[in-house]
């Protein structure tokens, strides 16, 4: 799994490989290093390190290991994720539809109706991270069915 | 030489007698055949080429019910060819039990009793050391369970996933290329023979259920039963929906699902150039094993493509018990 994980480094010889050196220990893959020297706060550069982990667990256990050290873990994010098209017939709430996506973290990329305002199709498009996928995808499922809709989803 | 009753004479019955007649002569004797209203029975073998239109026009038909002649002195295979029964698996499941109780070999196109009681039937032939054929249960000629019986039952399969109900696929394909509504498609599906004019079973996903269950049992072993089956039909389906899905290159089918334990029958969107996306009344099936990967077969899954499958499972039986 691919996972950005955002750092601040004090601006001190050594630190950066301290960092890579916990990463690398739990089972991670560097893919690439940015620094964002232009945004320097409170004296530590972010850095983004791209990284492969086996899994979510390593992430974390770098994390720990990394704030050990005294360096703050600004931030972690999946990056793997999916582009999807659900439509989604029926239900005439189209502002409550968007909240069960947004409730279920997920980033909608776009939304289309058509159809009559009784049964209006929705195409949404969205962002899915792959690892869970199928089972956020079964809990959007039973949130539209819940608001008397049906949800139907990409066949892989 | 082995000897059939053929019990249920409808469409599938009469294309089996007339392939029983024309290219599959001298190899089976049919002793016995009954349709509702009764039973033919010939100790000698009923002569194929005399049999009038209506079975009960013929010399020697009884109003009886064949169950009696289902019989080890006559019979050595039950075709069983009544119409599915989804609430209790009636007639066909009581003809199957008689039949295998008194020791012989049944082949069914009946989905009806494997949907509602396969291990039990399963165990009832084991018990009884028969064995119990039913390739024209699910997708017609689609050989899936030969496949598996004799090629696949080495590997691990993971999961099954196909388009089995041709109605369904008929109706959505009329939507998808012609615009037309599900009304309209449906009607047309009956005129043309392709929907019964009960059409439920096949639009509200219940015939995908059913087959979904057989194979769910026979290739994963999962033990389900139909009231196990999470199922969405066609029904809310609409002419925006489907030009929604047109429009990402995609369409809308309704598709039988086996996976993690458990089996849904649900509508989804699927890529025009998927290889399970085929139209009319064809049937596609996925399935998906630890070491073949994926492996999809397609065909005709109604009409006379089944009785290639009951043809295939009466020379099984012959081939593993009636030819030295």
């Amino acid at each position: 799994m691919r996972f950005k994980v955002t750092v601040g480094l004090p601006d001190r010889p050594g630190t950066l490989l301290r960092t890579l050196e916990q990463i690398a220990l739990n089972g991670g893959n560097i893919i690439s290093i940015i620094h964002n020297r232009e945004r320097i706060t409170g004296g530590y550069v972010p850095v983004n390190i791209q990284v492969d982990f086996p899994d979510q667990e390593c992430l974390e256990r770098s994390k720990v290991s990394i704030e050990s050290l005294g360096i703050p873990v600004l931030g972690t994010e999946t990056l793997e994720k999916r582009v999807e098209t659900v439509l989604i017939l029926g239900p005439s709430q189209v502002g409550r539809v968007v909240d069960t996506f947004n409730s279920l973290g997920l980033k909608i990329v776009g939304v289309s109706v058509s159809g009559l305002p009784s049964s209006p199709c929705l195409k949404v498009v969205m962002e899915l991270p792959i690892q869970g996928r199928k089972t956020l995808l079964d809990r959007l499922e039973g949130a539209v069915s819940s608001l008397g809709g049906l949800l139907i989803r990409e066949e892989d | 030489m082995m000897r059939c009753a053929i019990v249920g004479y409808g469409f599938l019955g009469r294309a089996l007698v007339k392939s029983l007649r024309e290219s599959y002569g001298g190899r089976v004797k049919v002793t016995c055949i009954a349709n509702s209203r009764g039973t033919l029975f010939k100790e000698g073998g009923v002569d194929l080429n005399q049999l009038p239109a209506e079975l009960s026009e013929a010399v020697g038909f009884r109003e009886v019910s064949p169950i009696d002649y289902l019989d080890k002195r006559w019979v050595d295979v039950l075709v069983e060819l009544t119409p599915t029964n989804v609430i209790d698996g009636r007639p066909g499941i009581d003809y199957i039990r008689a039949a295998m109780r008194a020791g012989l070999d049944v082949v069914t196109a009946n989905k009806g009793p494997l949907a509602l009681a396969f291990d039990e039937l399963m165990r009832e032939a084991e018990d009884k050391g028969v064995l119990l054929r039913y390739e024209a249960t699910v997708g017609g000629g689609i050989p899936v369970f030969t496949l598996h019986r004799y090629y696949l039952k080495s590997d691990k399969l993971i999961s099954i996933r196909g388009i089995l109900n041709g109605t369904s696929n008929y109706i959505l394909t009329r939507m998808h290329f012609e615009g037309m509504p599900m009304d309209l498609a449906l009607e047309e599906a009956r005129m043309l023979g392709i929907a019964e004019r009960d059409s439920k079973l096949d639009t509200e996903g219940i015939d995908t259920a059913i087959k979904s269950v057989i194979l769910a049992n026979s290739l994963l072993q999962a033990k389900k039963r139909l009231s196990d089956v999470k199922i969405t039909g066609i029904n809310s389906i609409t002419l925006d929906a489907i030009h929604a899905a047109k429009e990402m290159g995609m369409t809308i089918k309704l598709m039988g699902l086996v996976e993690d334990g458990k089996i849904s029958v649900e509508p989804r969107l699927i890529r025009l150039n998927h290889p399970l996306c085929v139209h009319g009344t064809l049937n596609a099936i996925d399935i998906i094993a630890e070491n073949l990967g994926s492996l999809t077969l397609i065909g005709h899954g109604a009409g006379k493509s089944t009785v290639t499958a009951l043809l295939s499972d009466l020379n099984d039986i012959a081939r593993l018990k009636y030819i030295d």
